[in-house]
């Protein structure tokens, strides 16, 4: 089940990442950090 | 380059900036993070005789996160074998000192003692979210000070994810999923469960190939929880926990004696007793630092225990714990215990002379309240 | 500088970025986590900040998948046809339609645990066929809205009574039938007094017009797999069969998403996604602000500080501040407030039936899934009707709300007379 939840974040990650890219809002933008900086410590079994 | 495109630009530079800060923010953090995941030493006594993991007994931990230490103390005449474990639950530091300093200090005489200081060891690679807790905190010693980790109360979801949305017991027990990861809820374990389920089916394996005979579970509590400065009995010690009782009374520390409910399962002082037949006792002494009350999360807090609020709450009488402006300093919880656990010990000499275990070198209370923690530490 | 001075600081800094620099709330709430931290002398806590936020990941996955799969039954068609399959079968009497209804938010919400997986699952569901039966969007938010609230603190499952029950070693047994007295009432009451006086029933004719277009010819009886995928595998998991009992919400709403791709029209999974991750981006933002918010706050003191204020109020106020302070925190994370308010509560109140006063208290936690900033369940109602404002929808949540506290408050008060009857 890790692994389906490692491939379930991975996927959201990359989607918030095409989403950071498309926004034309900066601070919408700044927003994605906050939940972007999550999903990388997680995908990357950090915390 | 029209204005649009000029735009579109500007949002990508704008992008790449910010997902080079998101970058460092990760790096900057998940290097405190990470510096958990190493373990303190210990440095066991001369007395030890055996130094173990908990995958020898449940070879499935090897090489998993919960594998953990266990030193074993045998003396040379023959008698009972007793575990004491520590770091069950990682965010109550004098269950895991205890067990430290009984691991760096004691000799067996008769009998045998099996110390695991680290029960959960995956909880203590990380820290509690929300709870504002220091990553580790000082004791000093001789030798300098030696830094511990304050841990979490359950197992790093690094190791163990996701949690079930509720989780329900090797017993049957419904909780909270985050429960899944507590060690305290998770006897007697289940050899193909989840790591946290796995560690408790070691500890379980561990019993029944060192041929336990009683089991110990040091922990703390936060002030305002009923159950504290407590001795709680599985109903086959109850003979034991009141002995200990009367004994520590005599000594000036008040216990309270506290029977395992029968329909709370999962922890340690039921399932010990009702799936292996130990005697089994759990000991809590008061710790602010993890209570719903405190001020300041610091070092302070864990190390003199002193909290203003926690104080306020006493005056107001919401507490089950004396608390004045001294606090309830660490240094006097795992004197408590230690006066617990030598009171345990003379009892079960005591009601059963053929199972006696005794132990030298084993810090008095008094000596820990005045020469500190650290005169017994390496 | 004194705890209270650091609580007033980090709300004014945010109050400040969000209403006249008009910030995204997420990011002025992390702005103002961020000003605490820095007031309280712990200088950037960089760690504090994100583990705070780590607090609220599960939810946040929860949520993100949950969105997805609210996408997908709308861009398959699957959405429309169910409801023109709800419209034939209860256009003729709406108190029955109504009661129906109310059921089928408040489901998801009871074996879950959870009133977001309620309002993402069936609340899209019930909406459109509210609102073609007369129902004004508005209060059709708040019918979904009170449904997720109700369905989470009914039983089967109670998450907040098992954060409150494992703070004083209560197990979780016997709760069903205070969990009942409590909601089945109320789910009546709210339902119809919603709904009565602007739905109106139709004759088949009407009805007809009403419908959604709907793919059923096409795709037949597949189409109602994917809501029935997610509501079976919910139930699975709480009856303990191995395997799925591990699944856990996010991985159910992935797989009931993915099993739309196969049942419904044809449509692009991705952008369907990218849809979803942006309608969900506001609130997982607050979500991370918010969990960075409490986490400064506890580091500082402050949640200490606002914990013993609350606890040190004479007696006679203590169902006040009961009543106030646990929807006030629920505002912030409902889960939160049950574990640190809700089991200080339950000490205070010891003498009395543990079983029913976590009962009670779990049912006023509840309104803090309408409180801002987080208000998770007003806010979702409000994204199923198509609302941009929230705060329009807690208007119509006021009256339900005040009844959900008066039960509230009204259990705890009766309980030792309840205790006799039970
Ligand atoms: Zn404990």
């Amino acid at each position: 089940m890790r692994i389906v939840y490692h491939l379930i974040v991975l996927y959201l990650t990359v989607h918030f990442l095409w989403y950071l890219a498309r926004e034309k809002k900066f601070w919408k933008q700044a927003g994605i950090v906050l939940v972007l900086i999550m999903f990388l410590l997680r995908l990357f079994l950090v915390e | 380059m029209t204005g649009t495109e000029t735009m579109s630009l500007n949002r990508f530079v704008r992008a790449a900036l910010l997902f080079a800060l998101t970058v460092l923010v990760c790096v900057l953090s998940g290097r405190e993070f990470l510096s958990m995941r190493a373990a303190d030493a210990i440095y066991p006594s001369p007395g030890l005789t055996a130094a173990r993991a908990l995958s020898d007994y449940f070879p499935a931990l090897k090489g998993t996160p919960g594998d953990t230490p266990v030193y074993v103390y045998a003396g040379p005449k023959d008698g009972g074998n007793v575990l004491v474990i520590g770091g069950a639950h990682p965010n109550e530091p004098a269950g895991f000192v205890t067990a430290v300093v009984l691991a760096e200090n004691i000799r067996a005489v008769r009998g045998k003692v099996v110390i695991v200081p680290r029960a959960n060891a995956s909880g203590f690679t990380h820290s509690d979210p929300q709870e504002g807790s220091p990553q580790r905190f000082p004791i000093a010693t001789a030798s300098g000070e030696r830094w511990f980790r304050l841990g979490s109360r359950v197992t790093n979801p690094i190791h163990q994810w996701p949690d079930p949305t509720i989780y329900v017991t090797p017993t049957g027990q419904t909780l909270a999923g985050i429960e899944a990861r507590n060690l305290n809820r998770a006897y007697p374990g289940k050899a193909g469960g989840n790591l946290t389920e796995k560690v408790a089916y070691g500890i379980m394996e561990l019993i029944k190939k060192e041929r336990i005979d009683l089991g110990i579970d040091l922990h703390e509590s936060a002030p305002e929880y009923p159950v504290i400065n407590a001795i709680v009995f599985h109903e086959n010690s109850a003979d034991l926990a009141a002995t200990a009782q009367m004994e520590l009374q005599a000594e000036g520390f008040e216990f309270r004696l506290e029977a395992s409910p029968p329909n709370l399962r999962g922890l340690s002082h039921r399932e010990w007793g009702d799936a292996a037949g130990i005697r089994a006792i759990l000991m809590e002494t008061p710790n602010a630092s993890h209570g719903r009350l405190k001020g300041k999360p610091s070092i302070g807090l864990i190390i003199d225990g002193k909290d203003k609020f926690y104080e306020k709450a006493a005056r107001l009488g919401r507490l089950f714990v004396p608390f004045g402006p001294d606090g309830i300093p660490l240094r006097d919880r795992v004197a408590r215990h230690l006066a617990g656990l030598r009171a345990i010990l003379a009892g079960l000499t005591e009601l059963d002379p053929g199972k006696a275990v005794e132990v030298e070198d084993l810090p008095t209370a008094d000596r820990v309240r005045v020469e500190g923690i650290g005169a017994f530490l390496r | 500088m004194p705890e209270y001075l650091i609580l007033l600081l980090m709300v004014g800094v945010f109050i400040v970025l969000a209403v006249p620099l008009k910030l995204p709330m997420g990011f002025a709430i992390a702005l103002s986590a961020l000003a605490g931290a820095l007031a309280g002398g712990q200088g950037f806590a960089l760690r504090h900040l994100v583990e705070g936020a780590f607090g609220f990941f599960d939810i946040i996955l929860i949520i993100a998948s949950a969105m997805i799969f609210m996408k997908v039954l709308q861009e398959s068609g699957i959405l429309d046809s169910l409801v023109a399959v709800l419209l034939k079968t209860f256009y003729r009497n709406k108190v029955l339609l109504l009661l129906a209804v109310m059921l089928l938010v408040m489901f998801p919400g009871m074996i879950t645990g959870s009133s977001l997986a309620a309002v993402l699952s069936t609340g899209p569901l019930v909406a459109p066929v509210l609102m073609k039966l007369g129902l004004p969007r508005l209060k059709t938010a708040a019918f979904v809205a009170m449904g997720a609230i109700l369905g989470m603190i009914a039983p089967p499952v109670n998450i907040l009574v098992m954060i409150m029950g494992g703070g004083v070693d209560m197990p979780y047994a016997g709760l069903t039938l205070p969990l009942l007295i409590i909601v089945v009432p109320l789910a009546v009451i709210i339902a119809l007094g919603l709904g009565l006086k602007d739905l109106k029933a139709v004759s088949a004719d009407e009805m007809k017009a009403l419908l959604p277009e709907s793919v059923f010819e096409k795709n037949g009886v597949r189409l109602y797999l994917p809501l029935l995928l997610v509501l079976a595998l919910m139930i699975l998991q709480n009856l303990n069969v191995p395997l799925i009992r591990d699944l856990g919400l996010p991985a159910i709403f992935f797989i009931g998403s993915l099993s739309g791709l196969f049942c419904g029209r044809p449509f692009n999974f991705i952008k369907a996604t990218q849809k979803a991750v942006e309608e969900a981006m506001p609130i997982l933002s607050i979500l991370a602000g918010v969990g960075m918010f409490i986490q400064v706050m506890t580091l500082t003191g402050a949640r200490g500080w606002a914990v013993m204020t609350f606890l040190s109020l004479p007696p006679a106020l203590l169902y006040a501040s009961i009543g106030v302070s646990l929807p006030l925190f629920g505002g912030v994370s409902a889960f939160g407030s049950a574990s640190v308010l809700g089991v200080p509560f339950l000490l205070a109140l010891i003498n009395k039936n543990a079983l029913i006063t976590s009962s009670a208290l779990s049912a006023i936690v509840g309104i803090g899934d309408l409180m801002p900033p987080a208000a998770m369940a007003a806010r979702f109602s409000a994204q199923v009707v198509g609302e941009r404002s929230f705060f329009k929808v807690l208007r119509y949540c006021l009256v339900p709300a005040l009844l959900l506290l008066a039960m509230g408050i009204g259990v705890l008060l009766l309980a030792p007379l309840l205790d006799k009857v039970i």
